[in-house]
């Protein structure tokens, strides 16, 4: 556990914000797919701790994204500079890295595109970005995919922006165009997304790891509340695995779909 | 430096602080903070003769001073327990002094359980049972609000096992010391309470309850009034050992507990928030005994002035 001292705290658009910590610690050893386990508030009548993808890790100065979603993100939002968190982290299984000569392929839904982020820095092969978003004012992150060297591609459920449609259907088109190239996928966003994709990856016979998200609690796997299905040799063919330790990110053949 | 030994009917303890089931997982998960052997005791989670799924997702939800849960007892049964690398070989590898909380779906197989844990006790300073967790359709609770039942899971468990044996408590309940007397009077050496409070939490937006299983065990700092009530009631009511629980975030916490009657504590939802919640709590009790010139732990227990 580490103080962090808040650097910037600053709107990106709509209800997403960007958080920077002074956590020399934890961005020292943090990789691609881990999280944070942030104490908001330590007075207030809340008191569990929010864990958050690491953004990027620039420095000494550790980055999340959020959207305000409920009481922690509220108050997290109205946090000045100077002002302390207490941070547990890097915590969970990251992803892993491609092969030499296969394309990192990154599917992020909504903010999942802050979990994929650090890839870019990690990875020595520039690869491709899909994002997938309700409308415009949902779209983040993609300029700086851009810079790191990334093929963006944006699709949105309204139309608003990119592709009309889900994310998957910037996968199908990706596959189609380039059906001979070996590519590794990464995703992260909302948990139907996820397992569309996984299902889609599946079928087309292709590699990847996904991060998934859950309500989580104690962050160090003690309380399992935070647990998702994976394939196991049991009689309903699953087990549950913590995402806080196990994960969150996991083999796409481990993954259980229903 | 207050001596901090704590002696609970057979059992004695290095120090009256121990993690409450269910938020410590196996130990292991806290290792990597802190040696858990500093512990008083560790109490893992509750382990049956069959592995467990657990209940469905979302498990867990966030109110006012406090949280729900609704695990459903997830666990990898007896055999995994005993033999699994992160479980009890673990707990024994460290030096930890482990108290294993035991349920069962039907009242033979808490008997069942006890009886596998005492053939293979190495490791093992105690059992506990647990006729409380509101969160299963079967066992746990059913036989923590029914008098009857509760003496008799109580006596069956005892006659399998010489461990010595706590009897978790339900709060949900009209007269828990009656239950306190009934475990004791069924051979239990003590108690400890309280479990969780049944609770729920609605989304407005989406008019759906906030955890998947609808209610959940209520737990955190807003639950320690009504737990430190409880505790003094059952500490008028029998002369076994109680160990308390109940939102306990910090040594002070702890303290009030001591004072209503328990001879030791308990640390439960505090885990999740601060993973060196436990130590800091028995640094709090010893910081508390040398500030007011207290040379042993016991003094305080029972001590309030009414």
């Amino acid at each position: 556990m580490t103080n962090g001292e808040i650097i910037e705290n600053s709107r990106l658009k709509g209800d997403y914000f960007q958080v920077r910590f002074h956590a020399p610690e934890i961005c020292r050893k943090a990789r691609a797919g881990q999280f944070v386990h942030v104490r908001i508030d330590h007075r207030g009548d809340r008191i569990l701790r929010r864990p958050f993808s690491i953004q990027d890790c620039e420095g000494d100065a550790l980055g999340i994204v959020y959207k305000i979603v409920g009481h922690g993100t509220k108050r997290l939002s109205e946090l000045e500079p100077g002002a302390v968190c207490d941070l547990m982290g890097p915590l969970g299984v990251g992803f892993s890295e491609p092969a030499p000569g296969v394309t990192p392929v990154l599917v992020a839904g909504g903010y999942g595109a802050a979990a994929t982020f650090m890839l870019t820095k990690q990875i020595p092969q520039r690869g491709i970005f899909l994002l997938g978003a309700r409308g415009e004012g949902d779209v983040l992150l993609t300029e700086a995919y851009e810079k790191a060297g990334y093929d963006v591609r944006v699709a949105t459920n309204d139309g608003s922006r990119g592709y009309r449609g889900f994310v998957t259907g910037l996968v199908e088109q990706l596959l189609e165009e380039r059906p001979e190239e070996r590519f590794f996928f990464y995703g992260c966003g909302p948990h139907p997304m996820l397992m569309a994709l996984a299902k889609l990856l599946r079928a087309k016979g292709r590699p990847g790891e996904l991060s998934i998200d859950h309500l989580m609690c104690c962050g160090v796997g003690a309380c399992f509340a935070c647990v998702v299905k994976v394939k196991a040799d049991t009689p309903e063919g699953w087990t549950y695995a913590r995402a806080c330790t196990d994960g969150p990110v996991f083999n796409l053949d481990s993954v259980y779909v229903e | 430096m207050a001596d901090l030994t704590c002696k609970l009917g057979p059992l004695t303890l290095k120090n009256p602080v121990m993690t409450a089931s269910g938020t410590f997982g196996y130990g292991c998960e806290y290792h990597q903070y802190y040696d858990i052997s500093r512990l008083g005791a560790v109490v893992v989670k509750g382990i049956r003769m069959e592995p467990s799924p657990g209940n469905p997702t979302p498990r867990v939800a966030e109110v006012t001073g406090g949280m729900l849960n609704a695990i459903g007892l997830q666990g990898p049964g007896v055999d995994a327990f005993l033999h699994g690398e992160h479980y009890l070989p673990f707990l024994r590898s460290v030096g930890a002094t482990t108290i294993v909380n035991i349920w069962g779906k039907t009242m033979p197989e808490y008997g069942e359980v006890a009886e596998r844990l005492d053939a293979e006790s190495d490791g093992i300073a105690a059992l506990e049972i647990n006729i409380s967790c509101p969160n299963v359709k079967a066992g746990g609770v059913a036989f923590g609000t029914d008098l009857e039942l509760a003496h008799q899971v109580v006596s069956l468990v005892r006659s399998k096992t010489k461990l010595p044996l706590i009897t978790k408590l339900s709060p949900n309940v009209t007269r828990i010391a009656d239950f306190a007397r009934a475990a004791v009077d069924a051979g239990s050496d003590m108690v400890s309470l309280i479990n969780t409070i049944p609770g729920m939490s609605i989304d407005i937006e989406t008019r759906k309850p906030r955890i998947a299983n609808r209610t959940g065990g209520f737990s955190g700092p807003a639950l320690k009034p009504i737990a430190v009530r409880m505790v003094w009631d059952v500490a008028q009511a029998v002369k076994a050992p109680i160990i308390g629980m109940g939102g306990i975030m910090n040594g002070d916490d702890a303290i009030e507990f001591f004072l209503a009657g328990a001879s030791a504590v308990a640390v439960g939802t505090a885990n999740f928030i601060d993973p060196y919640a436990a130590p800091r709590v028995i640094e709090g009790i010893d910081a508390y005994l040398d500030r007011h010139g207290i040379k042993h732990i016991a003094e305080i227990v029972g001590a309030l002035e009414a």
